[in-house]
This record gives structure tokens, sequence and C-alpha cells, in this order.
């Protein structure tokens, strides 16, 4: 978190060095220096250094194999390694270069196939893990090196056009690949199987034991990624990084300047190559195999969910955006996780904004004692109404409040729905008294819509989450949770 | 506001720890550990349930929770049925997610599907890892239980045949009964189809018929600029697709460019309210049940439970699967007093025998292949009010 | 030459539908410089919208109207609710982002096109549907219409091309000959310049959107009329429309026009007489080389920057 503040952590405490003005320099601290003995305690944390922050998260994230047993539980942690990595990637070029990628997965893909296709049967090449893995690396830097060479005249949506079909060029590629000029060169839609795990001279780094997933490559992906991720914070605090965001800010005053924009523009995108690559050799030494259909579109959206929400420029914020999602979306896809999910963020929500208003706290509890209100009226009219059943956690608190029909009619999905989201938009539009008024009504129909809509079909409603979240996200707080608020010249 | 952030990341941890903390395994679930048969054991159906191919889903899924309801509580056994979700557009990567997520599990002891043959060479090793059988009520790649390579592991099981019997009846009926001449095959560069236009060109070719080969990215959806290629005196069009009505549009356009072809369609485009262009040939590896005496009370009892649904052609095999499954259980437990392992499902499973199985006959196991023995591909014709003619 | 005619016919239809999907991305980019990527998902939407509709009159085995009408209904119903749909996107996800740094609003419409799919499939389900038009009227759509040689131009082939070229015209005419389409130029032109001069920039984004998604609404229609629709088409759509779109030089009219046609022709003779397995590939190439070598498209005018 300490990159969040421009200043912070490497301010010498015995005064600024030689050139800085001192007032300029401890300006940000003055700021926001907090009074009482919690300021205190929030001035101590923000002082810790970025590297004292990331030592504390590797050494929580290692300790999770030894609490959790589960299979299941580590590789969701590995996968969340992985999108840690691919968020840090891209960061590299939305948050830094800003550019807009589209094509970012592909590179992914990309890093997957030339692993693949070094590492297993499917040749009968068998390279050790040390020369194919420098090996894919160069040949994703040089890949996204050669995307950007005729991007970088285009900019904006231009190159995200051109990105995001380059990202359906391989898609075309890879599945046809099985009969290119009349040779199988990448499996087509069968992909490629038996892919080697990562080796060392004879030793295999196995990938399950008994069909359990081997913490190791848990460990060997966290190494990787704290190795990435220091690089790339000395990249950004290099000239290179500087003047990354100079012509991030403003491309046009940055060339008068004599900034090579152009080739910043490269630059940026071959370190997102580059470390999409990476990270895609360790999926396809994990998996054991790759398919086309995995670096796909909706990986994309999964990927630029974490930048975004986390905040894009910050390093640290695209990893809490990581942690945040790729767990969340497994938890999403369990009715009964949820709903825990659902209502813990609804009433922290609520608190949250009552902090702020207490008009807030009177809402939450007008709308508690709606609900209770509406489940019984309709309770006492007809039986079936909320007869449905509710499973998995909180189901005895919810049984009493959400309303939940026996039979869903064919017409209460959609209306139910439609009129959540016109609730919603109201609510948006409205001011004062009548907006409290109207998110009683709707907070509820939201709880309703997520108990017998949602928790139904969680595959679309798990996207839908995330596309929720990228759209409020760029309204009310485009830099993310940490990110570092953008000034473009526009 | 900084506050408020650190707040909110704080609410989104705890929740996120809270749910974890729901109901999670902590016990590492290993092979050799004893399931106590009175608990309740979860059996997953791992099928696409979203996606183009969600039909599939819905329609497996239908079937094998009327098999759990009617059949487990005789056998003495407490069973929770679960979905899993591997939608065709993502490709086999769900599969190998939710193998992870079943392995974990104690109390899965055995995993129906999955179901399209992809997911189950992705997922069939980590399976096997774990000594967990699969039996797929829909796979039918030939190469993921025969010839030298094979796709799947020894843990996996299909209840109907492969593609090493649909594609050459497929293609034995298009040169014996049709008389054709010239055939023009399609594939939708996915491993479903890709495979099985393979084997029933092979076939053609031997036998001295003149084929062409046109192929279509996955997500074309307007057929003309193919219809277009099919020559005027081309007999049949091997459309071996998975979304069924994507058959319906290519016989229709075949129509309005006067083309006399028609289609010939596979299991995957076995879908009697989708698929319904008159004089259309479809494959399929059940029988129309409807049709069997012996099934007329497990008809009337799913569509009791499902009004208003028509019988499909792969409910039924998925039915069948979760009564191989169910009573491989039933066997283990039996012989293993009251518990049992991964392990010993796995092997009772070539030891249940059902007679009056669903599809037919009985139900026996080839000794060589984990393949049903004697079963054997249909071949409908589509009558022009729409319903499925067995001819073949 | 019986095949050189039929690819034709294809292209025609295939490329007066990539027209109307691709006249909706220029007329936002042209006011807004904002490439909507939920465009595509609006046609979806457009086209379940005309698949309810004729579910409500009867279907195509029992229509309660005349097939004429039947196929207006369903193709102005589209247009109304996608033109509603487009105004809304636009109130609630593009206007906060109005001055936010351009890569805001391209991530928020992101955000809505995979929103927007997926609730739709949350909703209906992913199952395609067909609206089975070969079942109206004894399949006449299908089997009537005139020969060229031996080429059969089916019914339903010439409705689509009439009725995209008669929306086509309607548009030209709203753009060039009306008071709103003037102030449309004007602020696509130059749109500080433009609200200086008095016009209404909201009301004239509004009308844009009314227009690009009611002839989405209405190519979802005339597509489905001949294939399956699913809730997923939208992205696929969406990348055609693009390349039509920028083909024809992105924020001009005729090049929307133009492009459409030209990707119609593209795709339907590339799968035609060159292959069928790489005909993306072949599109997607052209595209790629129009954006490198001309990236202001055939009829658009170069970008030149104000600083």
């Amino acid at each position: 978190m300490s990159d969040s503040t421009p200043h912070g952590s490497h301010v010498p405490a015995e005064g600024p060095a030689v050139g800085q003005d001192e007032w300029v320099a401890r300006h940000a601290e003055q700021r926001f220096m907090p009074g009482g003995p919690l300021g205190a305690l929030e001035d101590r944390i923000r002082r810790v250094p970025w590297w004292a922050w990331l030592i504390l998260f590797l050494a929580a994230a290692s300790t999770l194999p030894v609490f959790e047993h589960s299979g299941y539980v580590r590789y969701v942690a590995f996968s969340t390694v992985l999108y840690m990595l691919l968020a840090l990637g891209l960061n590299v070029v939305v948050g830094w270069g800003g550019l807009l990628d589209l094509g970012y997965v592909a590179f992914y893909g990309i890093g997957a196939y030339a692993y693949a296709m070094l590492d297993s049967d499917k040749f009968g090449i068998h390279l050790p893990t040390i020369v194919s893995v420098p090996l894919v690396v160069a040949i994703g830097a040089i890949g996204g090196f050669l995307l950007g060479l005729p991007s970088r005249r285009l900019t904006g949506d231009y190159l995200a056009i051109v990105t995001l079909f380059f990202l359906q060029l391989f898609q075309t590629i890879t599945t046809n690949g099985d009969a290119a000029f009349g040779h199988n060169l990448t499996g087509g839609p069968n992909g490629i199987l038996n892919v080697d795990p990562f080796h060392l001279g004879k030793h295999d780094l196995v990938v399950q034991h008994e069909g359990i997933f081997a913490v190791s490559y848990f460990y060997v992906a966290l190494a990787v990624f704290a190795v990435v991720f220091v690089a790339l914070r000395f990249v950004n605090q290099s000239r290179t990084g500087r003047a990354w965001r100079s012509q991030r800010e403003d491309p046009l005053a940055a060339e008068a300047m004599g900034m090579p924009v152009n080739w910043l523009k490269l630059l940026s995108f071959s370190f997102g190559a580059a470390v999409a690559a990476l990270t895609g050799t360790l999926f396809a030494a994990q998996s054991a195999s790759v398919f086309p259909l995995t670096f796909y579109f909706v990986l994309l959206i999964i990927v630029y969910t974490m930048v975004i929400l986390g905040g894009s420029g910050s390093q640290a914020g695209v990893v809490a955006g990581a942690v945040i999602v790729s767990p969340l979306l497994e938890l999403l896809r369990d009715p009964g996780k949820s709903r825990v999910i659902f209502f813990l963020a609804l009433v922290g929500g609520l608190l949250l904004m009552s902090r702020r208003s207490r008009a807030l706290g009177i809402v939450a509890i007008v709308t508690l004692a709606f609900g209770f209100a509406v489940h019984e009226i309709l309770g006492a009219i007809d039986k079936s109404w909320i007869a449905g059943e509710h499973q998995g956690g909180f189901a005895g608190v919810t049984d009493h409040w959400v309303v939940a029909p026996a039979h869903m009619a064919r017409w209460i999905a959609p209306t139910s729905y439609i009129g959540l989201i016109a609730a919603v938009l109201l609510v948006t539009m409205v001011r004062g008294r009548l907006r409290l008024a109207l998110l009683v009504p709707t907070v509820y129909l939201t709880a309703f819509v997520w108990e017998n809509v949602m928790l139904a079909k969680p595959e679309p409603a798990r996207y839908i989450v995330l596309g929720v979240i990228l759209i409020a996200l760029m309204i009310l707080r485009p830099n993310g949770l940490l990110g570092e608020r953008r000034v473009e010249i526009v | 506001m900084k506050k408020a952030i650190g707040l909110a990341l704080a609410v989104l941890a705890t929740s996120v720890v809270a749910a974890s903390a729901q109901g999670s395994n902590r016990i590492a679930a290993v092979s050799a550990a004893g399931v106590n048969c009175k608990s309740t054991i979860t059996l997953p159906l791992v099928t696409p349930v979203t996606g183009g191919a969600g039909f599939l889903g819905a329609e497996q899924g239908s079937w094998s929770k009327y098999a759990v309801k009617t059949l487990a509580k005789p056998l003495g056994l407490k069973v929770k049925f679960v979905l899993g979700d591997t939608p065709v557009e993502q490709g086999p990567a769900p599969a190998q997610a939710l193998a992870q997520k079943y392995v974990a599990d104690k109390s899965v002891l055995v995993v129906l599907g999955p179901s399209t043959s992809g997911a189950v060479a992705a997922s069939s090793s980590t399976y096997y890892a774990a000594k967990i059988a699969h039996i797929s009520p829909s796979a039918t790649r030939t190469s993921l239980t025969q010839g030298s390579s094979k796709e799947a592991t020894p843990a996996f099981f299909r209840v109907v045949p492969g593609d090493y019997i649909q594609g050459p009846s497929d293609a034995n009926f298009m040169i014996k009964t049709l008389k054709v001449k010239k055939v023009v095959l399609l594939d939708f560069q996915e491993p479903y189809s890709t495979g099985l236009s393979d084997s029933v060109e092979g076939v053609l070719k031997k036998a001295g018929v003149s084929t062409t080969r046109l192929s279509a990215p996955n997500t074309t959806t307007d057929y003309s600029a193919y219809v277009t290629k099919v020559p005027s005196d081309a007999d049949i069009v091997f459309f071996p697709t998975q979304k069924p009505g994507d058959a319906q549009t290519f016989a229709q356009q075949l129509v309005e460019q006067g083309k006399k072809a028609k289609v010939f369609g596979g299991d995957g485009s076995n879908d009697p309210s989708a698929f319904k262009a008159g004089g259309s040939y479809v494959s399929n590896f059940a029988p129309d049940i409807t049709g069997i005496k012996a099934d007329a009370a497990i008809v009337a009892g799913w569509k009791k439970e499902n009004p208003g649904k028509a019988v499909g052609s792969f409910g039924p095999p998925s039915y069948g699967a979760t009564q191989v499954a169910l009573n491989a259980i039933a066997l283990a437990c039996k012989a293993g007093h009251g518990t049992t392992t991964r392990q010993a499902v796995l092997s009772s499973i070539k030891k249940v025998k059902i007679k009056n199985w669903i599809l037919g006959g009985d139900l026996r196991w080839s000794t060589k292949s984990n393949d049903p023995l004697n079963a054997k591909f249909y071949i409908f014709q589509i009558q022009s009010n729409g319903a499925y003619k067995l001819v073949g | 030459m019986d095949t050189f005619l039929q690819l034709t016919v294809d292209a025609l239809t295939l490329g007066s539908v990539y027209a109307l999907i691709a006249l909706g991305y220029t007329l936002v980019y042209g006011v807004l410089k904002l490439l909507n990527f939920a465009h595509g998902d609006v046609f979806m939407v457009g086209s379940f919208i005309g698949f309810g509709v004729l579910q409500l009159l009867g279907g195509t085995s029992k229509p309660v109207v005349p097939v004429w009408l039947l196929l207006v209904l369903m193709v102005l119903a589209a247009m109304v609710g996608c033109a509603v749909l487009g105004v809304v996107i636009e109130r609630f996800a593009y206007r906060p982002l109005r001055d936010a740094p351009r890569i805001a609003p391209l991530i928020s419409a992101l955000g809505v096109s995979f929103f927007l799919a997926n609730s739709m499939q949350l909703l209906f389900g992913a199952t395609p549907r067909n609206y089975n038009i070969f079942d109206l009227a004894n399949a006449s759509l299908y089997t009537k219409g005139f020969n060229v040689g031996n080429v059969h131009v089916a019914l339903l082939r010439i409705i689509t091309v009439v009725a995209a070229f008669v929306l086509m015209v309607l548009l030209w005419f709203l753009v060039n000959r009306t008071r709103t389409g003037k102030a449309m130029r004007a602020t696509s032109y130059d749109r500080e310049a433009a609200a200086m001069m008095g016009i209404d920039i909201d009301k004239v984004i509004v009308f844009t959107f009314v227009l690009g998604s009611a002839l989405a609404g209405a190519g979802g229609v005339l597509q489905s009329l001949r294939v399956p629709t699913t809730v997923a088409i939208g992205f696929v759509v969406g990348l055609k429309g693009f390349t039509a779109a920028v083909i024809g030089g992105i924020g001009s009219i005729p090049g929307a026009m133009a492009g459409g046609l030209i990707l119609g022709f593209a795709e339907s003779f590339s799968q035609g007489y060159i292959s069928t397995k790489w005909s993306d590939l072949i599109v997607f190439s052209i595209l790629i080389a129009f954006m490198i070598f001309r990236p202001q498209g055939l009829l658009g005018r170069a970008d030149i920057r104000k600083v």
C-alpha cells in the first residue's frame, strides 16, 4: 500500500535530498497528517516501506498450505497467483503505458503454447525448464514488440481494436493450426496434451499427488511473482518508468520534450507481454495441457476487472484486485457461499456508507423492518410465496427476510431483474430524501433478485458481477482502490 | 476516503474469508480414507450447463437428478446431486478446475461426466490420480478409451459407444442404405466435430465415395457461403454440430438454394425441438426410449418431474450413468461392510450389471476397454412433421 | 459463374446487415469519439425482442397477422426497444464519463457489453433461438423470389437487403436534411465549437444513440430471420461491425455502408473461393492492413489532432 502515497516511504528522516524543496517534499504528508493515537498508528503504517509489505504478504501467503490441505483451495490459491502475475503485466501496459491493450491474454496464450511446444511429446522436444522458460519469455517480449510495431501510430481506441483483432487472430491460428500447410502445429481445438511439468535434469516438479494439487507449484508461482513484482517496481522507478507516466499523461508534451514516445510504447507492450508469457509457462506446466479457448475474452475481462478494481498504475493495487476477484469468482460458483458474500457485502456497504451519513443507518434499519413486513404480509396472503428453500450459509436468517416463491412463474425473473436495473438507475438520478426512501425497496429488491434469480444460475451471475464492478468503478472511482489519479490532458 | 477504502477492503476480505470457512473441507481427501456409507455422498455431473451447449446440461441434469431421486434410497444411499458447469465456449479448462474441486471434496466417491470429450481428456488424469471413477454419458471420442495413445485413464468409463462405432455406422448407412456418390463434410474447428468428420470421411473414401471437406469457425452462424460450396449433385452434407439449431439453418439454406443434398447430423444435433427439417438424418447412441416397454415407468416418472419437456436422447444415458455410479457405490459399500473408498468404488464399476438397461437390453462391459459391450448407434430420419423415425 | 452469382447474393445479404451495425459504430464515434463496445450486444437484444414479438403474435406456424405486418412489427419493436436501451446505456454508463480520460468510457463500454450478454443469459438462458421463418407461409420466403440463371434469389434475402437499404436512405435523409442532423454533423466536426454555437450537445448525443441503436435492433431482426440467434453473438457481431466501420472510415456514414458491403464480399468470397477454414484470418488481416496503412479508412478524413 505504500506506493499509494507519492512520497511517503522514501523521504529520508533527516530531510529532503539536495535539490528538493522541503515543503514540496513533505506537502503530501502534511496534508494527510492525522491526529490522535489512531492517527499516529496510521502514520506508522504508512511509513512501512513497500518491501516490508511485500515480505509480509509473501509470508502470509506461504503459510496458506500449512493450514489448508484441500487440493482445491491450493489450486485456487495457485490460480490467484497466476492472476496476480497477469494483473502486474497488464498494469505495465494499461496503468503505466496508458495503452488499452485488448490482446493481452493472447500473450498469456502464446507463452503457454510456446512452453507446450518446447516441452511435450508434440514435437518430441523436451527442453530443460531453465532453458525453455527464458526462451518463452523472450518470445513473449519479441511478440509484444512486434504487435506494438504497427500499433504504435495508433492511439486510444484504434489500438484497442488492433489488439482485440490480434487476440482474434491468435484464436483463429491456434484452433486451425492443426492443418497449417499440411502440418499439425498447434493441435487445433484439441490443444496440446501431456505437457511436461517443470523439470530440472531428471527431477520433475510433480503437479499432483494422488490427484491432490501439489503445493510446490504454488511456491514456484509465488517466487516468480516476487521476482516480477520487484523487477517491475525498479523499472517503474527508473527513468523509463517516469517517462512512461509522462507520455501517458500527455504524449504530445512528452514528445515535445524529446522523449521517444513510440519507443516507450513498444517497451511497455514488450514488458507486459513478457510477464504474460512467463505466466503462461506456469499455467501450461501446471495444467499439463493447453487449449485455444482458455485464452479468450472472458479471461481478458477478468484480468481487466482486477487491474481496474485495484487501481491501474499501482502495483499493490492490481495485486489486491487479483486477490479479491479471483477467490470471489470461485466462491460465487457456490450458491451458499455466494449468499454469504452478498449479505456481508450488503451489510458492510450500508455500514460503511452510514459512517458518512447517519440517514443511511436509518435506511438500513428501515430496510430490515421492510423486509420482515413484506415477508409476513406475503406469507399471510399465500404461503407458497415464501415457501422456497434456502440452502447453505445464512439460510436461517434470510428465510424470514427475503421472499422466495416455491415456484418461480416465468415472468418473475425477467420482471424483477429489469425492475431492479430500473430502480438502481432511478436511485442514481434522484437526490435527497427521495433517494433515501427509494433506497429501501431497491435494497430489498436486490436481495430478492439475488436469492431467487442470480443464485439459480451462478455462471452468468458471477460475470454480471464483474460487468457491474467495471461500470460502477469507472464512474465512481476510476482510479480503483489504490490507484493513482490520472490527469489526462485532452 | 483512505479510511473508507481501508474499511471496504477489510469488509471484502472478511466476507471472502467467512465464505471460504463456510463448510470448507479442512481434511485432506486422500483416496485411501474410508467414507461411511451412511453419510451423505456428493454425486457431481460435469456438463455444459451454460453456453451454446447448455441444452445438453439441462437435459442430462434433469435425468441424473431423477435417477438419484428414485434409485438412491432403495440402494440404501444418501446422495446429494450437484452440477458442474463446463461451457463449451471456454474449452476444456473449466473441467480441470472442477476436477480439483471434486478431488478435494471427500464426500465425492465417483463423478458423472465430463459430458464432452475434450473435457474428459483434460481432467481424466486428475481423477485417476485420486482414484475417482468418472462415468460419461455422452463423450464419444474414440481415442479416449482405444488406440495406442489413450487420452483418458483407466478411471474413465462411458455408457455409450464411441465414435469408433458412430463414424463407421454413419458412413456405412450412407454407403449401403442411401447409396451416396458425393458427400460434403463439415467440421466446426472444435474437437468433437473434427474427430467425427475425420472418421466418417475415412470410411467413405475407402468405399470410393467422393468427399469434400469444409471447415467453419465455431462462431459461425450464417452458413450461406458453405451452402454455396455444396455441389448440386451432392447427396449428403455431414454436419456433426453440437448446436442443433445450426443444422436446422443449414437444411433450410440448402432448400433455399435448391440443393438436393440432405443434412446428416451426429449425436450432437439430436434435438427434436431444434433440428426438425424434414428429410434430414441424425445418428445417436441411444434409441428413442419411449418405444421401449421396460422404460415406460421411468419415462412417466421423469415426465411428472419435468412437465412439458420432451424426452431427448442425451437424458436416458445420463440416467444410465447415474444408475451405474449408484450401483457401484452400493456394491463397494456392501463389500466394505458399511464403509468404502474411492478405490473400491472404482474397481466395482465393471462389476455392475444392469438388467433391462434403459437403452434397451442389458448393460454389460467390454473386457478390453471401459466401453459398453454390444452397444450400437441408431440412425433416425426426420419426418416432414419433425418426428424422428428410426431407420437404421 | 453460378457460384459467383450465388456468392454475390450471399455477400449482399451479409454486407447489408454489417452495414447497419457499422453505421451505429460510426455515428457514435463521430459524435462522441467513443468505440461503443456494447453495440454488438444491443444488436443481440434486438434479435431477442424480435423473437419475443414473433412468439406473442403466434409464432411462425400460426401467425395472427399477415406476414408482411408481422415482419414490420418485429423490426419496429426491436428498433424502439434498442433505441431505449441505447439511450439508457448512454445516460448511465457513458455520460458521467464524458470528460474522463479516454480509456475510461472504453472500459465502461466493455463492462456494459459483458453485463448485457450475461444478463440476457441469466434471464433467457443460452439456448439458441430460431425464428423458424422457414415455417412461415409454407416456406414461401425461401422458395419464392426470382432466378438469375441457375441461381435462386430467395424472397427473404430480397427483404433483408431492401429493408436495410431503406433504413440507410432514411438515415441519410435524417442526417443530411434535418436540423437535428445538421446539429449532429456540427457536433461530430467540433463538439466544443458546436456547443458554443448553441447546440444542445446532450440532445444530439441522445439522438445519435437512438439512431445507432435502432439500426442495430433492425439489423438484429433482419439477420435472425435467416440464422438462429444466441445471447453470445454480440461479441462476434460487434467485431464484424467494427471492421466494417473501420474499413469504410470510422465517422463516415457512406463509409460505413461501403465498409459493410466490402466486408460482406470479402467474407463470402474468401469462404467461397479460398478457404472456409481461414476466412476469418483473411478478413481480420484486411482490417489490420487497413488500420496500419490507411487508419482513416476508405472514405474517412484523416484525424487532425488539435493541441
